[in-house]
Parts: structure tokens; sequence; C-alpha cells
């Protein structure tokens, strides 16, 4: 199957259309929708002209995407490049789906470079708004909160997957070729690590008295105990109640601040 | 006495939709969601402060602020916020303090929680669903799976949205008198604190790839140090070094990024890590 440059800038939009944070479709729409392989898949198959087989190879693609999570603004692969370009190429090659996922997986470390990118060059706007707060120039902020980051955002993902798609099924193909093996179990490895910011980031926003002890009964629960996430929600749910009871029972008649003091030699002890 | 400046309905909802469609717009690594709320909130700062050049250029300033967590169950924030400042523009004694605390003290908890029921059960329950009859080729499978995550999700951040208001709007005596705002971030922080361990176990993923030889014997140092010692103490001492040098250390998430991406790329090529 040949694709046009036509077909493959609408499937760069479809990318950009499902890459977290992008307004059209909302939030929800972005990366809980088209960002799925599963739903990619399926409108790349419609702009090739099979949306049937699309769908079967987006499908195949998402599975090893079922779990994944984009906590505190990291995100440990890219989900949606994988499911446009690698259903693209996919198509194009005629190849079966379990095929297609090896050519997709690669595509999905390739893009958390793109994500990478998004998030430290949208700093910059954050900045140009601090100076239009200064200003009190509230109708500033609210365009450099839409207009420029998504204009760029607009260029960092329509531009590589449009070229990826139009020259890929033969020449990038090649490129990947090439970067397997070491550099992409590099990118898999940095990929793992990345999800440690967005944990961190909300354990610091919530920086209280035990909180790392409360963290470390959650990751024993999973690595020791294999508790599903929910499961674990649900009993840190429990446990969080009788805590905060415990606590308020026992502030009311002793003093509250040696409550505190109690619960921060806690925490030192054993960190 | 001036006229009681109030929100409409319709200004709640609209401030709903921009947060629903816009909030991760210029999502970035130094303040996350900070102008995506400022943005939310356009319509409200002009309609409450638009008299008082000073207190709207304040209210401007005081979202500017990093904010982050859970857009969806998590809206319950900005919509408890929304209350404060409506009452807080009528002259209720609300100190940046308040409005700070609610949003500084929900926003990790909610994060957590909500990540884990979004991300973490809906999203895969429905995704087995779609992906099962997408296999088939069955175009049913996405459109079911769209339609559904939409038909669940918007539903709960409209009520969570709507429900936060409300709150702040018959809670302001009690968030500002009695603990239940505190016992309310207490309880939430613990059971975040705990979802987080639960998710930074299965989502933070590093493993030693290295192997010593002794002559004829191999020793692979993953299973017989590191998994002899703690499971999963990898991930767990990442995770803490990197809670270290945000908040000890106080370096920016640019270049606490840029660490972990350099400890990848050294620990990697030197097949360290893998």
């Amino acid at each position: 199957m040949h694709i046009s440059l036509f077909q493959a800038i609408l499937i760069g939009i479809v990318y950009y259309l499902g890459n977290i944070g992008t307004p059209w479709l909302s939030l929800l729409g972005s990366i809980s929708v088209v960002y799925k392989p599963l739903v990619a898949g399926t409108l790349v198959g419609f702009i090739l002209g099979d949306p049937v087989q699309g769908c079967i190879i987006g499908a195949a693609i998402n599975l090893p995407y079922v779990a994944f999570i984009s906590a505190g603004g990291t995100a440990p692969q890219d989900p949606g490049l994988a499911g446009t370009v690698g259903t693209a190429w996919a198509l194009a090659a005629g190849v079966n789906p379990a095929a297609a996922v090896t050519i997709a997986l690669p595509l999905g470390l390739l893009g958390t470079m793109i994500w990478v990118a998004h998030m430290t060059l949208d700093v910059t706007f954050v900045h140009m708004a601090d100076k239009a707060a200064d200003e009190g120039n509230l109708d500033k902020i609210c365009f450099y909160h839409v207009v420029p980051p998504q204009i760029l955002m607009f260029c960092l993902c329509v531009i590589p997957a449009t070229i990826a798609t139009y020259y890929g099924s033969t020449a990038v193909q090649g490129l990947i070729q090439q970067l397997t093996g070491k550099p992409l179990t590099v990118l898999s490895v940095i990929g793992g690590l990345l999800p440690a910011l967005g944990i961190a980031m909300n354990l610091r926003a919530i920086s209280r008295p035990g909180t790392l002890l409360f963290y470390m009964v959650g990751f024993i629960m999973v690595q020791y105990m294999g508790l599903p996430v929910i499961a674990v929600a649900v009993l840190g749910g429990v446990i969080g109640y009788f805590y905060t009871v415990l606590l308020n029972n026992n502030a009311a008649p002793a003093p509250a601040d040696g409550a505190a003091a109690m619960i921060d030699d806690d925490d030192e002890e054993d960190f | 006495m001036a006229e009681r400046k109030s929100l409409s309905k319709k200004d709640v909802v609209k401030a709903f939709w921009r947060w629903t469609f816009f909030s991760h717009a210029n999502y970035n690594y130094e303040r996350l969601e900070a102008t995506g709320l400022v943005h939310s909130y356009k319509h409200v700062i002009k309609k409450l402060y638009g008299d008082n050049p000073e207190e709207y250029k304040a209210c401007i300033k005081r979202h500017m602020q990093f904010f982050n967590t859970e857009p969806h169950i998590g809206g319950v924030i900005p919509g408890i916020v929304l209350a404060m400042e409506e009452e807080r523009a009528n002259g209720a004694p609300i100190t940046d303090e308040a409005i700070n605390g609610v949003k500084t003290g929900l926003m990790g908890p909610f994060a957590g929680i909500g990540d884990t029921l979004w991300q973490g059960t809906l999203t895969p329950i429905l995704l087995a669903f779609g992906i099962s009859l997408g296999s088939q080729g069955n175009l049913v499978g996405p459109l079911v799976y769209t339609l559904l995550m939409f038909g669940i999700m918007f539903p709960v951040a409209y009520i969570c949205w709507m429900k936060g208001y409300e709150l702040g709007k018959d809670g302001i005596e009690k968030i500002l008198g009695g603990n239940q705002m505190q016992m309310l971030i207490t309880g939430a922080s613990a059971m975040g604190a705990i979802v987080l361990g639960a998710l930074s176990s299965q989502f933070v993923t590093v493993k030693c790839a290295a192997v010593i030889k002794f002559g004829a014997l191999k020793m692979n140092v993953q299973e017989t140090v590191f998994d002899a010692l703690f499971k999963g103490i990898l991930p767990l001492a990442v995770t803490l070094l990197t809670l270290y040098l945000l908040k000890n250390r106080k370096m920016k998430a640019t270049t606490v990024m840029l660490i972990l991406i350099i400890i990848g790329l050294v620990g990697g090529v030197l097949g360290f890590l893998g």
C-alpha cells in the first residue's frame, strides 16, 4: 500500500490530537482516547482506506500498553506514536499484527523524546505568562497558555510523524534497525526511570509527617504481596480513615503538638 | 456596602469546561497545570475582582503557583477554590494561606488517588473490552471504548467539580474554623502516599543487568544481590533519590529529569542497567 503525503500529514495530525494535553478533544479525548493505539490505529486505517485492518493492528499494538499510566507529567513510553506511525507502517508493509507490534514498540520509545522536549520547552511560555501576570494582563496569560504551546506541540508532533510515515516504510525502518540493540535498550532504561520524577513530585506535594512510611506500605503491598493497585487503593482508604480518626482522638486529650512530634520521630528513625 | 458579587451556575460550569479542555494545554516541568488553572478561572477572576486592580492581580499571581493534580477526580480542588475566591471577593476573611493550603494539601493525594482510579483501573478494564473486540476486526471495539470512556469520566469529572464548589460554599466556616479540612487532608494524604507507593513499584522499572563472573561461576547481580536484599530496592532508591533532589536540594524538575536521563544513559551504555 502506498501512503501519499496528504495521508501522511493526516496521520501526523491524528498523532498530535492524541498527544497528552491537546485541547481539541479535551484532555480525556487526547490521553484516554486518541492516544490509545486501539483508537489511533482505527483512525489511521480510515485514512489509509482499511479501517478494519487498522483496528486489528491497533488493538495488537495497544496490548503492551494496556497498563500504561502517565503520572505527574512523566510518560515512560509513547503509545500515541506507536499507534499512529506503527499502524501506518504495518498497513503499508502488509504485515501481520504480531509483526506490527515489533515495528511499533521502538517507536513508542523514540516518542518519549518528543514528550520530554515539549515538557521542557513549554517552561518558556510560563515565564512569558509570569511577565503578563506582573502587568495583571489576564488575556495575555490565557494566550500564552494556549496558542504558542499548541503551535509548538503541533510542530513537534506533526513534522516527525509525517516524515516517519511518508518515508518510513522503507527508509526510517532501516534507521530503526540500526538503533535496535543498545540505543533502544538505553531508551527503555531511561523510560523506566522517568516515572520516578512524576511520583516524587506528587510525594513532595503531599509532604506530611509519615508520608514516606505510608509510601513504603504501598510499595511493599505490590512488591511482596502482589496486590493490584485498586486493592491497594481500597486498603489505603481504610488505613487513611483509621489513621485520621485515631490521630483525632489522640489529639483531643493530649496536646496536639506532642502527637505531631511523635510522628516526626517515627519518620526520622526509619529514614 | 457593595453589591454581592456571586457566581452563577453558568460561571461555575464554564470554568469546568475550560478546565476539561485546556487544563494541560501548556503542561510543563516547572509548574505543570498552573496556567491551566488561571486559564479556567479567566471569566471568574474578571467578574469577582474586575473592579479591584490590586486584588485582581493578587488573584492571578496566587494561581500562577505550581499546581498539579489528576484533572477529573482532582477537579474537586479547583471547585472548592472557586467557592473560596467567591467568598473572598465578597469580603470574607479568607487568606492566601487558606486558599494555598487547600490547593497544596489536596493536590498530591488526589493526583495519586485519581490516577489510580482513572488510568490505573478504569482504563485497563475498558481497554481489555475494546481490544478483545477490536482484535477481531470489529469496529465496535474502539467505538464502545471511546463512548464508555467519555460517558463515565465526563460525568465523574463534572460531579467532582460541582461537589467541590458546593463543599467550598457550605463548608467555608468548617474549613476555616473546625478541623474537618485538616482531617480530610490527613486521611487523603495517607491514602495518596500508599497509592503512590503502589504506582511507583509498578511503573518505575530499574534493573541491574550486570553479571559478575568468577571463573565458571556466573553471578546475576539483580537476582543474587538486589532481589535478595529487598525486592524492588532499585526503583525505590531511584524514587527516593528523586524526591531528595526535588525536596531537600530544591532542584528544578527539569534538572532532576536531566539527572535521571544521564543515569539511564550511563547505566545503559555501560550495561549496568538494562
